[in-house]
């Protein structure tokens, strides 16, 4: 797998050498991409912190990996911690900033030792004052989320904030702050030592109805047969789900796994996180898990995510039951549309992505529980 | 002399963190450290319990000595997490919140806990156990209870 390659410090003693401004664009050339779900350029985002002029600056490494489905941040963290260290010292050095945090989630907690030590480990071998501290979560999806995520390591409750101003002029205690997946900053030396460093390889997490759930490590583009194959279904597979913020699609053995494809399915691809679900599965039954995962993880700072998703939750739990008719399907997919246009962060804005697409795919097993009555 | 909660204030810095370690020492944040807290950092008893009420893993009543956050979320639903719930729920008579009688145990149903590929799973005192069955629910109660 190309993730647990090393490089032994290489990288950060070469971008030392370089300018900041030759480490991005070396990092855009080669084509890395934050692993987080928005795909930006890595190197893009670095730029706004380098040109942003501050006394303090700061990294964050976001290892607030909670989409349910994921776990490939977690593989990072126990089979290649040295080169992710590595990479936190290299954005910490190009953007210019002297102190970095890792935001490892609550549930994550026994990581903790080992990566302590690993952190002293190359801290020392690559001889420098920067300070890299672990912040331990405290169990809340939302912290996953940028502007969240500085509130939680201020201390604070961690609910999201408007933006502007982007974390990259004014973050984390006011000042300059990039925020960076673990599997986008595990990447950054080897894009920087490795000629034949591959930008499109991505960690898939499978799980689900699956015999071999696990991390695979495949290009985008990949067809979802192929993939899933790996994952050895036993059972005829009916949906996949793209984690609970994803949306599901049909298992269309033809499909590619391309972003750009799965957004027109009306998904995002995400973090590469692909819930295999079999045909004894119930749809209606996941979609109300659900949206109780959803209702449960929503801050509450604002009305459409807060309120909706309790009323989504209850027209489900009437649907699922039985008790519900034509209107109350008409009526969900409104509410669903609301609260995806109006609230205030992705959390609230992807919540209700996995009804409308299991309206949209599986209409005719919400069709079914309405009729039963 | 200073006490405990200063020495805690002082390495801990940080609303959070120090509310985290209270949780750790004692496993729950009580009102009387609320207060206390306020009074030594100045933060308003309002903003203190905002960040204690806001993340799972901190609570403001006692909790058992043996803490579950199992995990609900879709990859253990698929593989039968409700079913090991139910059991659990019902070896342990109580529900997703409470603690039982004896004070042995504290159930929370909860998100996902990045353990998928080996559902389902739950955190037992912080530490994983996976692939959960009827047999094996069994014998770590009854690990706990001896
Ligand atoms: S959309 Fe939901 S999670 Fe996001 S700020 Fe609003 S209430 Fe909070
Ligand atoms: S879905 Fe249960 S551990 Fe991830």
């Amino acid at each position: 797998m190309q993730i647990l390659e090393k490089s032994g410090l290489e990288a950060w003693k070469k971008a030392k050498e370089m300018k900041p401004e030759k480490v991005i664009s070396l990092l855009n050339k080669k084509g890395l991409a934050g692993r987080g779900g928005a795909c930006f350029p890595a190197g893009t985002k670095w730029e706004f912190a380098l040109n942003s002029e501050s006394d303090k600056k700061y990294v964050i490494c976001n290892a607030d990996e909670g989409e349910p489905g994921t776990f490939k941040d977690k593989y990072i963290i126990i089979n290649n911690p040295e080169t992710l260290v590595e990479g936190i010292l290299i954005a910490c050095n190009t953007i210019g900033a002297k102190h970095a945090y890792i935001y490892l989630r609550r549930e994550y907690r026994y990581l903790e030792k080992n990566l302590t030590k690993i952190i002293k480990k190359i801290i020392k071998k690559a001889d420098t004052d920067i300070q890299i501290d672990i912040v331990l979560g405290a169990g809340a999806y939302i912290c996953g989320e940028e502007t969240a995520i500085i509130r939680s390591i201020e201390g604070r409750r961690g609910q999201p904030y408007y933006k502007p101003p982007f974390p990259a002029v004014e973050g984390l205690f006011g000042k300059p702050t990039i925020i960076n997946n673990v599997e986008t900053l595990a990447n950054v030396p080897l894009a920087i030592i490795k000629d034949d460093w591959n930008p499109n390889l991505r960690l898939f997490s499978l799980s689900g109805n699956l015999k071999n759930p696990g991390i695979y490590e495949m290009p985008l583009g990949t067809s979802l047969k192929e993939l899933i194959a790996l994952g050895k279904p036993e059972k005829s597979i009916k949906a996949i789900y793209f984690g609970c913020a994803g949306g599901c699609i049909p298992f269309n053995q033809e499909w590619k796994i391309d972003p750009e494809f799965i957004n027109s399915t009306g998904c995002m691809l995400g973090s590469c996180t692909m819930i295999a679900v079999d045909e004894s599965q119930s749809i209606v039954d996941i979609v109300t898990i659900i949206a109780k995962f959803f209702e449960y993880e929503s801050c509450g700072k604002c009305t459409p995510c807060r309120e909706g998703s309790m009323r989504i939750l209850s027209l489900l739990e009437k649907i699922s039951l039985g008790y519900a008719n034509m209107d109350d399907i008409k009526l969900l997919e409104e509410l669903c549309c609301v609260i995806r246009d109006s609230s205030l962060c992705g959390l609230g804005q992807s919540s209700t992505m996995h009804i409308l697409t299991a309206l949209k795919n599986f209409r005719e097993e919400f069709e079914e529980k309405c009729r039963l009555r | 002399m200073p006490d405990k909660l200063d020495k805690i204030i002082e390495s801990k810095k940080l609303l959070l963190p120090i509310l985290t370690e209270i949780q750790d020492r004692d496993g729950y944040i009580s009102e009387d450290n609320v207060r206390q807290l306020s009074k030594k950092t100045k933060i308003p008893l309002s903003e203190i319990y905002g960040v204690a009420t806001f993340y799972s893993f901190l609570t403001t009543k006692p909790e058992g000595r043996n803490i579950i956050h199992i995990c609900n979320s879709p990859s253990c639903y698929v593989n039968g997490s409700l079913n090991i719930i139910e059991f659990i729920e019902k070896e342990l008579g109580i529900k997703s919140g409470q603690t039982t009688e004896d004070k042995l145990f504290t159930l929370h149903i909860g998100s996902c806990i990045g353990c998928c590929d080996k559902a389902p799973a739950m955190l037992l005192n912080g530490e994983v156990h996976d692939k959960l069955t009827e047999k094996k629910i069994k014998g770590i109660i009854k690990k706990c209870r001896s």
